[in-house]
């Protein structure tokens, strides 16, 4: 070594001073090995938890489309006017220096100097404690950020005003996000701002995407709502200091494919310096946008369908419709009313809004989600079940005078009990039955078949059951085992309330309208098919379309043809037959319709008032059936389903057939 | 007795000499580095960043030294007593107001000169060694009188109480070692030493004792600032034992405020690791995580260590032990006992500033305003450290067998 010879013959004291640098040296050495190598992981990650805060950058949702492509929801932009403040801390400094107390001293003049006169001396260096401080560049933070915001407000010739108090908040919390000072700008504003700003104000538009309803309560139910939720989902990155606006679906389709629209939210890093400001950002996962859901759903039949809802019944009428097509079982149309504007949601509904939305029960999809005694629309799978058990339809029944009411029939289950009826006393065929909805005529029918037959029917139609729609509001219905009519419990009364579609059996109007499908195509129960695909929001990127297969047999009701064709012809009578029909209001002419009637009384329940459920149920055309209509209106008034509903489905069957005329004509024209 | 030597010409400690031009680039290089991110933003011309007036002074400071090589070291001993009182003049003057100036946070350490402002407790130490070593070379015998052994000890306080009172505690602190070193080297008798650095370690003790664990009636009158950073590096509450919960969470909130420097310091030399992230990329800089004010002074040491790693940081120690030990052998080499002595004090000096700097980078020692010898930004400090090494080299250049 280069010193040491030296220090050998050297005096001992030199020796011990080099022993002591040399300790030194090494004990410093010693602890930068530590600090820097040992230990270097932990400070790498201490330095980056301090200099970088993660964003979530939720992806764009996708849209909802009808079965057309026209569009039931959809993103739109909205800028909001933001403050930049990493831009401003030389100001906020500058004005704290201003603000400073200032305390003026007399100051000697410098010693070289000291024949000049004492001069008096500015100096900022009055004493300030911590709480001072922060409260003084608070105050510093408010004025340049409220003079900014007063001269934005001038230029886009707005007044604005900065709260205090959420701009502090978003100071302490979010410093290296830019803080928005007026959102959602209208064009105007926008073309104001544009022209109005060179960029040396710290202020820049900031682009949002909020959720859009074009048609605002069209098909509520089914598109469903979001609520603001910006929280990570399954399979993210759940770390982020800040997360930027996102939705998450509560109901309906925006919940049921809330994956699959949402897409997967990206991330960035913003560095930021020892104040908190923003230095750079990284993009380190770019969002991927979610998948658009084309809906079978026709626009044309939806707005119908609402319209005639509306002009018959009112907006606040409870009722549903669901149109289907019954060659497939794809939902062409599928109201629930009283409707809500999702849109309201989106934006943030007001609390006097949601209460008024939560008097009219307006969240509930009555088509999907409610349980309704059928009545008298129920009566086609007695029939059915009657027909194959060997009821002749052209056989005569008499139905016998009510003794109290002897204007309308009864059907005596003894004595001294009977079952009301609505139609005349007389005798009754079947068709006749059908048309003027007896029940003795239903009651008997049902009897001699056998309940365990009807029962059984039911349930090859699917009754009773859910199907797992994806809109999230399903109920399944009641429909009694056949165990239970087998037991001893189970009375003449009961059988003879559930051929009259009340008591036992209760149906969601969806359910009704995969009952009708099935018998309008021959027997074949569909499952009801409401998203027809998935597909990129982009066109172009080769993604794979997920495509939802139509027409997807759930069962056979293995009911002969020539049943069905009694039956078909005896519904046809319900709307052609103007003497005996009962939903001749239904006619469309051009268009033959099979339909049938039906009312349910509702006993008084908590949750609903005394009255009473009308129907129209039908398919149409009679040749060749391709739509079922099912129309349902709750109501307290004393009606029909003839009265109430059928009107609707006349609205609904008028546009079918101009739709189909038009789509002919262009066939046509093409051709 | 006029020596009339002629300067030969291979007569320079080159080794040193290297190593001293190796830390000067360094210097430039991080001071650059340090503040190149706050003059950006500033738009600070050229001439005006740290790293060019950090230049000047090197080559002022180059300048002193070699003036200092031409004339014999012996010359300037004789004048060692009219420079030590002269400085303890200024460390008086800077005591009082109007003439001492503060830079802001209560200690007043400056003379203003115009256009540049002096340290004197930097000088101070320069002329301390110089006077001590003058006072500390009469024969072996002197020595064991008491009168002397106190002469010397007086000495020594004088400037350290003077300088405490700025106060400046690390400046004073580095002085204690500095003479203790040279009293051992210049021959004073054991029983002195031992009795000395038994009082010393005694006060210190005592002093911690005080601060860390007596109740406020009976603490030592001190700075605030001192006493928080004294807590800090022990890793004592600053709230007193009995204090409500609000004011222990109060205390606790600035104690993180007040062990933030070091946190931050000791945050960047560990991210540097093995190999650092590259010259101009230390985020804690760029970011100000490191206090601007501070970074390319008191903790230069820290950029160098985030920016080049442990690589780096062996590097400047090897710089740094290349030139004490070189310092260490001119010492040996010396004609006589006032260059022997000159030269430990230097070198002793020179270490104590090295290891108290870095040790507070790396929270071996508590944080001290300290700079660190030729790496620091600071007109002061550059010209004392080269003018110490220059004598370093002018008692190289008049050693035994020239």
């Amino acid at each position: 070594m280069l010193f040491v010879d030296e220090f050998k013959k050297n005096e001992p004291q030199l020796r011990l001073v080099a022993l002591m640098l040399a300790v030194g040296l090494v004990i410093l050495l010693a602890g930068l090995w530590w600090v820097q190598v040992v230990s270097a992981n932990e400070f790498q990650s201490h330095l980056e938890t301090q200099s970088y805060r993660t964003i979530r950058l939720p992806a764009a949702r996708g849209k909802i489309l009808d079965c057309a492509g026209r569009v039931l929801a959809e993103n739109r932009p909205v800028y909001n006017l933001s403050i930049y403040l990493d831009d401003l801390s030389g100001q906020f400094n500058s004005e704290y220096d201003r603000l400073r107390p200032v305390k003026i001293t007399p100051a000697p003049p410098p010693f070289w100097a000291f024949w000049r006169p004492a001069g008096t001396v500015q100096t900022n260096r009055v004493r300030l404690n911590m709480s001072q401080v922060e409260a003084l560049s608070m105050q510093a933070r408010y004025n340049v950020v409220n003079r900014i915001v007063g001269q934005a407000g001038q230029k886009i010739g707005q007044p604005l005003a900065l709260d205090p108090k959420k701009f502090n908040q978003h100071y302490q919390t979010s410093r290296a996000l830019p803080f928005p000072i007026l959102e959602s700008l209208d064009a105007r504003q926008i073309a104001q701002f544009e022209e109005n700003f060179s960029g040396d104000l710290a202020v820049d538009l900031e682009l949002e995407s909020v959720r859009d309803y074009p048609h605002t309560n069209l098909a509520a139910h089914v598109l469903g709502y979001l609520r603001r939720d910006n929280d990570s989902q399954a399979g993210e990155d759940p770390v982020f200091k800040y997360r930027l606006k996102d939705y998450l679906g509560v109901i309906g389709l925006e919940a049921g494919y809330d994956p699959q629209l949402r897409g997967r939210a990206g991330g960035e890093s913003v560095l930021v310096n020892s104040l908190g400001y923003r230095q750079a950002k990284t993009v380190w996962s770019p969002p991927e946008p979610g998948q658009n859901l084309v809906l079978t759903l026709d626009l044309d039949l939806q707005q119908a369908a609402t319209a005639a809802l509306v002009r018959h019944q009112g907006t606040n009428a409870r009722a549903a419709v669901v149109v289907m097509d019954v060659r497939n079982g794809d939902v062409l149309a599928l109201v629930s009313s009283p409707a809500f504007d999702p849109g309201d949601f989106a934006r943030g509904i007001s609390f006097a809004k949601y209460q008024q939305l939560q008097a009219l029960q307006a969240e509930k999809n009555r088509a999907t989600a409610e349980n309704y005694a059928p009545g008298s629309i129920f009566k086609v799978i007695v029939s059915l079940a009657a027909l194959e058990a060997g009821l002749n339809p052209d056989q005569e029944y008499t139905v016998e005078a009510n003794p109290e009411d002897p204007l309308h029939g009864c059907y005596f289950l003894s004595a001294r009990s009977w079952v009301k009826d609505t139609a005349p006393p007389g005798k009754y065929k079947f068709k006749r039955a059908i048309e003027r909805s007896s029940n003795s005529y239903f009651i008997q029918a049902g009897l001699q078949a056998g309940v365990e037959r009807v029962v059984a029917l039911a349930k090859k139609f699917q009754l009773g059951e859910t199907i797992g729609l994806p809109t999230r509001q399903e109920t399944g219905g009641d429909l009694p085992t056949v165990e239970r009519v087998r037991s001893p419990d189970w009375r003449t009364g009961d059988t003879a309330n559930v051929c009259i579609g009340q008591g036992a059996v209760a149906v969601t109007p969806l359910q009704m309208a995969v009952v009708y499908s099935a018998i309008a195509n021959g027997g074949t129960v569909f499952w009801p098919r409401l998203v027809a695909r998935l597909e990129p929001q982009d066109p172009t990127q080769r993604q794979a379309v997920n495509e939802f297969p139509t027409g997807l047999v759930r069962s056979k009701i293995g009911v002969s043809g020539r049943s069905l064709r009694i039956l078909h012809e005896a519904m046809l009578g319900e709307t052609e037959d103007l003497i005996e029909g009962t939903g001749t209001s239904a006619r469309v002419p051009g268009l033959l319709i099979c339909g049938k009637t039906g009312t349910a009384q509702v006993p008084e329940s908590r949750l609903r008032a005394k009255g009473w459920n009308y129907w129209f149920a039908s398919f149409a055309p009679y040749e060749s059936p391709r739509y079922a209509v099912v129309v349902m209106v709750e109501s307290e008034a004393r009606g029909s389903g003839g009265g109430t509903c059928a009107p609707i489905a006349h609205d609904i069957y008028e546009t079918i057939l101009n739709k189909e005329k038009s789509r002919a004509g262009k066939i046509l024209a093409a051709n | 007795m006029f020596p009339t030597q002629i300067v030969p010409k291979e007569s320079f400690d080159r080794l040193q000499i290297a190593a001293l031009v190796g830390l000067m680039l360094l210097g430039t290089a991080f001071v650059y580095s340090a503040t190149s991110a706050s003059n950006a933003a500033a738009g600070v011309a050229w001439f005006n960043q740290a790293w060019a007036r950090q230049l000047v002074w090197y080559a002022l400071g180059l300048g002193a030294a070699i003036a200092l090589c031409v004339v014999d070291y012996h010359t300037l001993a004789r004048w060692s007593f009219v420079a030590y009182w002269g400085m303890m003049l200024c460390l008086v003057a800077v005591l009082i107001p109007g003439l001492g100036k503060t830079h802001g946070w209560g200690a007043q350490r400056w003379i203003d000169l115009g256009p540049f402002q002096f340290q004197p407790s930097e000088f101070a130490k320069l002329a301390f060694i110089l006077a001590g070593a003058n006072f500390l070379s009469r024969p072996v015998d002197e020595l064991r009188q008491p009168l002397i052994f106190w002469q010397g000890m007086g000495l020594l306080l004088l400037p350290c109480a003077l300088i405490i009172k700025e106060p400046d505690l690390g400046s004073a602190l580095v002085l204690v070692p500095t003479g203790l070193v040279m009293m051992l080297v210049a021959g004073t008798p054991r029983k002195y030493l031992l009795l000395l650095i038994g009082t010393v370690g005694l006060l210190g003790g005592l002093l911690l004792a005080d601060v860390l664990l007596a109740p406020p009636r009976w603490q030592v009158p001190m700075q605030e600032y001192q006493r928080q950073r004294l807590l800090v590096y022990f890793g004592k509450d600053f709230a007193p034992a009995n204090a409500t919960l609000a004011q222990k969470a109060a205390a606790r909130e600035l104690q993180s405020d007040k062990s933030y420097q070091s946190r931050q310091a000791l945050i960047s030399v560990g991210s540097g690791g093995l190999w650092g992230q590259g010259w101009g990329q230390g985020k804690q800089t760029a970011l100000s995580f490191l206090p601007p004010s501070a970074a390319h002074n008191d903790f230069i040491f820290s950029v160098i260590a985030e920016e080049e790693g442990f690589v780096g940081s062996l590097v400047v120690l090897t710089l740094y032990a290349v030139i004490l030990f070189s310092g260490l052998r001119i010492a040996g080499q010396a004609r006589d006992r006032l260059g022997k002595l000159v030269a430990v004090g230097v070198v002793t000096l020179l270490f104590s500033h090295v290891f108290i700097n870095i040790g507070m980078n790396i929270r071996i020692v508590p944080v001290t305003g300290i700079p660190l010898p030729l790496l620091s930004y600071g007109g002061s400090s550059v010209l004392c450290s080269l003018i110490a090494l220059g004598l370093m080299q002018n008692i190289h250049i008049h050693r035994r067998g020239y």
